[in-house]
């Protein structure tokens, strides 16, 4: 405890303790007028000039000098700091003796100040005038008359004129703030409020009367059209966003519990009172109103009200922006069914309206609007278009559901209605009325669709089954023979949709070669008749065919190739031998035509020939020159064959010689024979010189030896030349 | 505007001849913008950002019943613009009388940037302070610190707040000086003035 005292020229420090007093003096030139203590500091106010003094170092630092010595000094306290009076203004120190504050403007003939926080109040001769110390502005005057003193008494503040004293009561801070709201001063309401809180409101308290004040005063900015302010003040006021939301005529959902809170936020009955009819201002509120619904539909201001967001949202985009709308869709929402479809409705999103429906599952209505923008029966710019329906239904589960669509799309578009049953997700579980030959047999009427289908089934799913092979060939073959019934087919066509049967033909080895055979043989598709017959491997048809019929010589080549492989050498010869033999063959005709072929075959570097049975073949008539480079080429290989065998041969002999060598070492040790040795098998002693030795070194009794190839003790078998040699 | 609470890094005090233009000069400053100011009560204080640092700038009255006060409020200061009107030497005489003695108050190291004001209007006056002579001035104020600094800019500098003309320069010379501990960045190129054509050194007319 510490009091201190001025006496006339010195100031009196006394440190109350239980046991004594101590007392510091201090003494001064001049008069000591008013003094005031803080901790261990204290403000003097002397004659000419005030002072600060430590009491503790006793430090004394100057201040600064009074200017007017008529009036009387003072010093008054201000929180943690001092408040002295200069030529009219309030001056404010710190402990520190500096200042932090700029100074306040009173009249010149302030007499005394009382300090209510944030407030001073400060009286002189015909008015108590307040001012705040957060900003130093004055905020109220209040005229009294010949005020003699002033003080504030734990927290209550006190004037006393000649004749009365009066208690100065301030408004409580809701009062206060409530009335800078009215006045529309947020800035200066919230940072009010914000200053109360260090006044010692409890925190809930102050909480819950700060978000008011923000909620409120976003409304102002919202009136004033300062839109990003009241945006920032709503998030931070946590507002109920329904409150901002019901601003909008008809954007609340009719199902929304919501009123107004009591006491109101704000005054407006809706949004044209604050926008007065002007269109743009409007669209920018809606805007607003959806940047805002956005960013808070994530955050907890909106738990429990997603579903008034979600459909004011989705009002929102239906009326301006389709595009997002159509996104916003395709997440999670919680929209209300029906007020959504109604307001989509009659935005004429009807595309929206069909996501929203499969949103709810409701897939059948779903499809219906779908189908109804599909046949124009409503018209929708946003709707993707039959792919999206087909999509839509590839991915649908329900297939009875499906099933009930598939006539009506494949009558838009066979092809791309497969897509139905050629894109199911991986995962689905195969049902009975998604089995392949259900569906088989519902494409039957559209055979583009089918296949399309089989198509899917043979050469991305592999299927191995003989029915859905050859019915994709025999559909190729009827298509190819479709188009060449019509003259006005273009070759182009023709030959895509043969090298597309030739390709299932050569691929597949499922179908039924003698159905598409009996087929084709009709007509005089050769080449589809090779492949099929390469098939039956009825090589020489095939390959006359080729060569007589086609005179494609390079294609017999490859036939041979393509059919020797996954072959032997052997039958790879025997192909070629067979390609030689037709080209050779005098039966058909002009024989010396196909002596081009034959020699270029010969000289091939594809083709492999047994030289023995070509030479048979080649006829006498010959000359040497024209089988030069075949019989060069094949003494080059049979020599270097026959180099290589010899060098592997002698490498074989050398690998014997060395296995030979180490049996001889292995051999070369004696095998000693005594009391101590025994039978490995029977372990008894050898008891007459005859024993048997196993290649391995294990030694046994003749008897004990079973089986001479096989090793009694580890069962290792060994080849009976090596033991003969 | 709140004071309480906010950490300030340095403390930057205009000292100077009343109606000199140290409010408009701060506020041009500060706000960006030319305004005509009243007298200044006591004192006034700014907050501004610089980098990282907080700037406590204090205008003070150059009302001489203030005086008084002002060596209080220039207490604990880290720099001084000291300011007087290019078009009134006697405002510039003042300095040396009565605005330099205040600042004994102020921090060892003490940075004094001598600045002339309204050099807009320095065509139309007769009187004109020579640009030397404030050099001078400030050269001979901040003896201790430009001594062994050679290559320092001189903290000296002719503004208008009225255009705009080298304010921000003579900030950006304190703060560059205090802040980054005196590397060299000559004031006059840290900022690019955009408008104005170069300042017109005139050859002084009169003294």
């Amino acid at each position: 405890m510490i009091a201190a005292c001025a006496k006339k020229k010195a100031v009196q420090v006394y440190v109350v303790t239980e046991e004594k007093n101590n007392i510091h003096q201090r003494s001064c030139n001049t008069r000591v007028t008013d003094d005031l203590v803080d901790g261990f500091c204290m403000c003097v106010a002397m004659e000419t000039q005030y002072i600060l003094v430590n009491y503790e170092t006793g430090d004394v630092r100057d201040l600064y000098p009074i200017s007017s010595p008529e009036r009387k000094p003072f010093v008054s306290r201000i929180g943690k700091e001092f408040l002295l009076p200069g030529p009219g203004i309030g001056v404010f120190v710190t402990p520190a003796a500096i200042s932090e504050r700029p100074p306040v403007k009173w009249a010149e003939d302030v007499n005394g100040v009382g300090f209510l926080y944030p407030y001073v109040v400060a009286m002189d001769t015909e008015f108590l005038t307040i001012h705040s110390i957060l900003d130093q502005k004055q905020k109220q005057a209040i005229p009294f008359q010949n005020g003699c003193i002033i003080g504030d008494y734990e927290g209550k503040l006190f004037v006393a004129s000649n004749k009365d004293v009066y208690g100065l009561i301030p408004l409580p801070v809701e009062k206060q703030v409530q009335a800078l709201l009215t006045d529309r001063q947020v800035d200066e309401a919230l940072s009010l409020a914000m200053n109360f809180r260090q006044a010692g409101l409890s925190k809930e308290k102050f909480q819950k009367m700060y978000t008011n004040i923000q909620q409120q005063g976003g409304f102002i900015k919202f009136g004033e059209h300062k839109l990003d302010e009241a945006k920032e003040l709503f998030i931070r006021g946590r507002l109920d966003v329904r409150e901002l939301i019901c601003l909008f005529p008809d954007l609340l959902p009719s199902s929304s519990y919501f009123s107004r809170a009591v006491p109101l936020l704000h005054d407006y009955a809706d949004v044209n009172q604050i926008v007065h009819g002007d269109a743009e201002r409007l669209r920018e509120c809606k805007e607003f109103l959806v940047g805002f619904l956005e960013e808070v539909r994530d955050l907890d201001a909106s738990t429990g009200y997603r579903m008034e967001v979600d459909t004011a949202l989705l009002k929102l985009y239906a009326a301006s922006d389709p595009k997002k709308l159509n996104n916003f869709l395709t997440i999670e929402n919680r929209c209300s069914l029906a007020e959504s479809l109604e307001a989509l409705g009659s935005q004429g999103c009807y595309h929206a309206q069909g996501i929203l429906y499969k949103l709810h599952r409701d897939h059948e209505k779903a499809m219906n609007i779908w189908m109804r923008i599909q046949d124009q029966e409503l018209v929708d710019s946003s709707f993707p278009g039959l792919d999206f329906i087909v999509e839509f239904l590839a991915k649908l589960s329900d297939h009875e559901l499906v099933w009930r669509y598939v006539e009506w799309c494949l009558q838009k578009d066979p092809e791309l209605t497969v897509k139905i049953f050629t894109e199911r997700p991986e995962d689905e579980p195969p049902t009975e009325r998604m089995r392949p030959d259900t569906i088989i047999d519902y494409l039957h009427a559209y055979p583009t669709a089918v296949i399309r289908y089989l198509e899917h089934l043979v050469f991305q799913k592999k299927l191995e089954k003989e029915t859905y092979h050859t019915h994709l060939a025999v559909l190729y073959l009827s298509e190819v023979l479709k188009l060449r019934e019509n003259p006005s087919t273009k070759a182009e066509t023709l030959n895509l949709a043969r090298s597309k049967l030739r390709h299932m033909l050569q691929f597949s080895n499922l179908y039924r070669v003698q159905v598409i055979l009996s087929k084709v043989k009709e007509t005089d598709m050769y080449a589809e008749c090779a492949v099929l017959y390469g098939k039956l491997e009825e090589h020489d048809r095939a390959l006359r065919i080729l060569v007589h019929k086609l005179q494609d010589y390079g294609a017999a080549e490859n036939y041979c190739d393509i059919n020797s492989k996954g072959r032997d050498l052997t039958y790879r010869k025997r192909l070629f031998q067979i390609l030689l033999g037709v080209y050779l063959d005098p039966m058909e005709g002009k024989k010396d035509s196909l002596l081009a072929p034959a020699i270029s075959l010969l000289n091939s570097q594809t083709a492999d020939f047994d030289t023995v049975r070509v030479l048979q073949l080649i006829p006498d008539s010959w000359s040497v020159g024209l089988v030069r480079q075949f019989l060069r080429h094949s003494v080059e290989t049979n020599m270097h064959l026959a180099r290589t065998r010899k060098i592997q041969n002698s490498l074989s002999r050398n690998e014997n010689l060395q296995v030979k060598y180490h049996m001889m070492r292995q051999r070369r040790e004696p095998v000693y024979l005594n009391e101590e040795r025994l039978c490995q098998v029977c372990n008894q002693t050898f008891n007459e010189p005859k024993f048997v030795r196993y290649p391995n070194g294990v030694i046994t009794h003749t008897h004990c030896a079973r089986n001479k190839t096989i090793c009694p003790i580890t069962g290792k078998l060994f080849s009976i030349g090596k033991e003969a040699s | 505007m709140s004071t309480a609470g906010v950490k300030r890094d340095i403390k930057v005090v205009i000292i100077g001849d009343a109606c000199v233009g140290k409010t408009t000069f701060i506020k041009r400053y500060i706000e960006g913008q030319f305004t005509e100011n009243t007298e200044t009560l006591g004192a006034c204080f700014y907050l501004k950002q610089w980098g990282p640092h907080n700037i406590a700038i204090w205008d003070t009255a150059g009302e001489e019943r203030f005086s008084g006060l002002n060596s209080f409020y220039c207490r604990d200061a880290a720099a001084a613009i000291v300011a007087y009107d290019i078009t009134n030497p006697e405002s510039f005489q003042r300095l040396h009388e009565r605005y330099i003695p205040l600042l004994d108050a102020a921090r060892d190291e003490f940075l004094l940037v001598v600045t002339g004001m309204k050099l807009d209007l320095d065509q139309k006056s007769k009187l004109r302070v020579p640009s030397e002579e404030g050099e001078d001035f400030s050269v001979r104020l901040n003896h201790d610190r430009l001594k062994d600094k050679e290559r320092f800019a001189k903290p000296f500098f002719e503004t208008s707040s009225k255009t705009g003309q080298g304010v921000d320069e003579v900030f950006e010379y304190i703060f560059q000086t205090l802040l980054t501990h005196g590397k060299p960045l000559s004031p006059q190129k840290s900022i690019v003035d955009l408008e104005g054509a170069p300042p017109q050194r005139e050859k002084p007319t009169c003294c």
